[in-house]
């Protein structure tokens, strides 16, 4: 275990911005707990970034833990297909508002019989399998990236562009989430074997490990990438840069044109918790049914859980002897991007990195919204350098054209200058709204 | 599950803030522009601290009446907290001539908060001018055209017609320039009566003199090294528009030295009496940093610094009292100009298509 002083205490950010992490601290050196399947549980038919799978079981029917029961291959390969996360029998098809795009769709209610978790697909011999063997058990195990994009794995690795670099996105910036750290401490060694797989799949030698973790800090780990020659780079305590387009900057120094991907520029990320599925996928046949995560709220502070796809957050909260009552809202996700959800019945699904509770004591910091001082902080901290202020004045005023000279498509969400206004002033929903005024104008 | 029942509050994200709020930040800065008023009260004596409370009294007076009729009516408050027109109320006092009568500072002060805080962001939801400065323009200009009075410094004009004596582009020293050593016995007087100091034995230097301690000019000049060390403080601390700062000191100083090289006599002389003068110093930190009224893009920052450090330049050439002040306030009306020319190019973008 290391001690207190190894871990990085806040991030810095662009114009000295301080951001505090102690609560990720806590939870670092918190084993997972296995948190035990649900009465029902409820599936997402769509947890990816694609389009919506279609049922592939109709109610009354038994279903096996892992066993396939959404999909769509006619949409296109953006598609990825769900699995039951437990044995049992469909006990509804039904339309519930969608915790992420907020719309009412479809979710498969499952009854669970038991906690049985066989996989259900054969394993592959990763050396004796072809690369299209490995690609088709991507998409067909339902792998997605991990780190909250749901962006589908099979796609990235499949990549047919010159690339020269896989980088590895273990950077965890979200300030209360640590379970891709625990992860790298309890299954380094798959997850090792998971990055050797996307390498072989993307076909190519040069594999970056990029971390914020200090040498030390995760010593067997760093152990195995030394054993298996992969490159650590230490990349420097700050929040923004974990985003994918910034880690690229930060590591290759190249900059990923505006609306494009890092393939453009050679390059493909893939979270480290994606790196530990896709050999769960390969190795054992496991569906991405299950996935860590971590809850933190001040009531029962940081715990990394080992969590199925489609538990309800109450049950979770249960499950660790707290009642869900006496939350006043929850986030589902990091404290600084999930969004929230109305009440407790909502499922952990695939892009769930944590649940951050706050209890009724704590009130928002954005509740006392105040006039703007145009103090500048917002564009300062900004880490792709656009000015999140003049956007909320051109939305305001629904100037599209200047919300296009402002670049407001470029905003990647990050939520920084909402952290740092001193006016409590919530700018990231502008900026969302721009960029859908913005995409709409185009259409 | 029912479809529609909400147990929690919805909220968009984020859900963390980085705790330093607006509020904090006014009291903060409030706290640091007392050390400069102390220093001034230490320097010029208690007629420095009725001014600056005058200032503030008027200002708090105006602000409370507001608030109460707020309250009544059932409105929101404009200010939940007295830290901004404290703020407010703090830049007028330090804004003042010592020599200018109290009811010309309460003037300003009335001027600021009614018209130019209150008035200037309820109709343009907005400042647009800083409101002490602009205020400030507006009240000594006004005396100064007025013909029928009589033009002794108690009657806070902006021009004086002794000072069209001096002329402070001659080549030579400007040491020997036409009533600058007038001026500068002004500024460095023997003692600090406040202490019971009387009677200094150590002769200071112009230069010295405009540095250390002035006990003539704007009251927040009084000490241009107790303002350089508060303000560097200040901006390093609560995040001032720094650049504006750097490139106003930067230009103000590369052109005394040119114009010094040109002219000849003491660089370091010309450098002290255009940096230093009056409050020339006081206003670079803060009051051409006030946010709303300056520009927000980095580069649109640096263009106001360097633009505002020529006009203030030339208008104390040509001895407008309050140059600098004067010049702020054009400034402020160029700013939504320059905030459109000085975007910077986002990531992902090539320069070409940087500019908004």
């Amino acid at each position: 275990m290391p001690k207190k002083d190894e871990h990085i205490h806040h991030f810095k950010e662009e114009g000295g911005f301080e951001m505090d992490i102690s609560m990720k601290k806590g939870s670092i050196d918190d084993p997972f707990t296995e948190v035990p399947p649900a009465d029902k549980m409820i599936v997402f038919l769509r947890q990816h970034i694609g389009k919506e799978t279609k049922p592939l079981v109709e109610e009354g029917a038994s279903v096996k833990y892992g066993q396939k029961i959404g999909d769509n291959q006619d949409a296109g390969p953006m598609v990825v297909p769900v699995h039951s996360p437990v044995n049992g029998t469909v006990e509804e098809i039904k339309k519930i508002k969608h915790p992420i795009s907020m719309e009412q769709e479809k979710a498969v209610i499952i009854k669970t019989e038991d906690e049985g978790k066989e996989p259900y697909y054969n394993p592959i011999d990763p050396d004796k399998a072809s690369r299209k063997e490995l690609l088709d058990r991507m998409r067909e195990g339902g792998i997605v990236g991990l780190g909250g994009a749901s962006f589908p794995t099979h796609v990235k690795l499949s990549e047919e562009r010159d690339i020269s670099h896989l980088i590895i996105n273990a950077k965890e910036s979200d300030p209360n989430l640590a379970c891709d750290v625990r992860l790298m401490m309890e299954k380094g060694e798959d997850m090792i074997k998971g990055i050797k797989l996307m390498a072989k799949m993307l076909q190519v030698n040069n594999i970056v490990f990029a971390t914020r973790t200090k040498k030390g800090e995760v010593p067997k780990f760093e152990r195995f990438l030394e054993r298996n020659d992969i490159n650590i780079t230490r990349i420097r305590p700050n929040y923004s840069v974990g985003s994918e387009r910034l880690l690229v900057k930060e590591v290759l120094d190249r900059e990923v044109p505006s609306g494009e991907f890092p393939p453009a520029v050679g390059a493909v990320v893939h979270n480290v918790a994606t790196a530990y599925a896709v050999s769960e996928a390969v190795i054992r046949g496991e569906s991405l049914v299950s996935r860590g995560l971590t809850l933190y709220s001040k009531k029962t502070g940081g715990r990394n859980l080992w969590v199925r796809m489609g538990t309800p957050v109450s049950h979770v909260l249960q499950n660790l002897g707290t009642s869900p009552e006496i939350f006043d809202r929850i986030a589902i996700g990091s404290i600084m991007m999930g969004p929230t959800i109305p009440n407790p019945s909502y499922p952990i699904m695939k892009a769930t990195s944590g649940i951050t509770a706050f209890t009724h004591s704590e009130s928002s910091p954005y509740e006392k919204q105040k006039a703007c001082i145009r103090c500048g902080y917002c564009n300062t901290v900004c880490p792709v350098d656009i000015y999140p202020q003049m956007i909320m004045e051109a939305e305001k005023k629904n100037n599209i054209d200047r919300l296009k000279k402002l670049h407001v498509e470029d905003c990647i969400d990050c939520g920084l200058c909402s952290y740092v206004c001193p006016s409590d002033i919530k700018l990231t929903p502008y900026l969302r709204r721009g960029q859908s005024k913005v995409k709409k104008s185009k259409d | 599950m029912k479809k529609e029942e909400s147990t929690y509050k919805m909220e968009k994200p984020p859900h963390l803030h980085i705790g330093l709020h607006k509020n904090e930040l006014m009291w903060k800065t409030f706290l640091m522009m007392c050390i400069i008023a102390l220093a001034s009260v230490i320097i010029m004596g208690l007629e420095a601290l009725i001014h600056i409370l005058v200032a503030i009294g008027t200002v708090l007076i105006v602000n409370s009446s507001i608030y109460s009729y707020q309250v009544w009516k059932g409105k929101e408050p404009t200010y939940e907290s007295p830290a901004s027109p404290l703020v407010a109320g703090m830049i007028v006092g330090l804004a003042m001539p010592i020599a200018g009568p109290y009811e010309v500072t309460a003037g300003v002060a009335l001027l600021t908060i009614l018209v130019f805080k209150y008035g200037q962001g309820r109709y343009f939801k907005r400042k647009y001018l800083n409101p002490a400065a602009t205020s400030k323009v507006l009240l000594l200009g006004l005396l100064s055209i007025m013909f029928f009075l009589e033009d002794p410094l108690d009657t806070g004009m902006l021009f004086h017609t002794h000072h069209y004596d001096w002329f402070i582009i001659e080549f030579g020293s400007l040491a020997n320039a036409d009533g600058f050593k007038e001026a500068v016995g002004f500024f460095s007087r023997d003692s600090i009566s406040i202490l019971g100091i009387y009677n200094v034995e150590v002769e200071l230097t112009a230069a010295q003199g405009l540095l250390l301690w002035q006990t003539h000019g704007w009251i927040g000049g009084a000490s241009s090294v107790v303002v350089l060390i508060v303000g560097t403080v200040s901006a390093y601390w609560l995040r001032f528009k720094w650049r504006i700062i750097a490139s106003m000191l930067t230009t103000m100083t590369v052109i005394s030295v040119a114009t010094g090289l040109y002219l000849g006599g003491d660089p370091i002389l010309r450098i002290a009496f255009h940096v230093f003068t009056g409050s020339v110093i006081f206003l670079m930190f803060f009051m051409a940093t006030e946010p709303q009224s300056t520009p927000m893009p980095e580069r649109s920052q640096y263009i106001f610094g360097m633009t505002l450090a020529i006009l203030t330049f030339v208008l104390q050439l040509l001895n407008v009292l309050g140059g600098s002040v004067i010049a702020l306030v054009i400034l402020n009306m160029a700013t939504p100009y320059l905030d459109k020319i000085g975007i910077k190019t986002p990531y992902g973008h090539k320069e070409s298509d940087g500019g908004a």
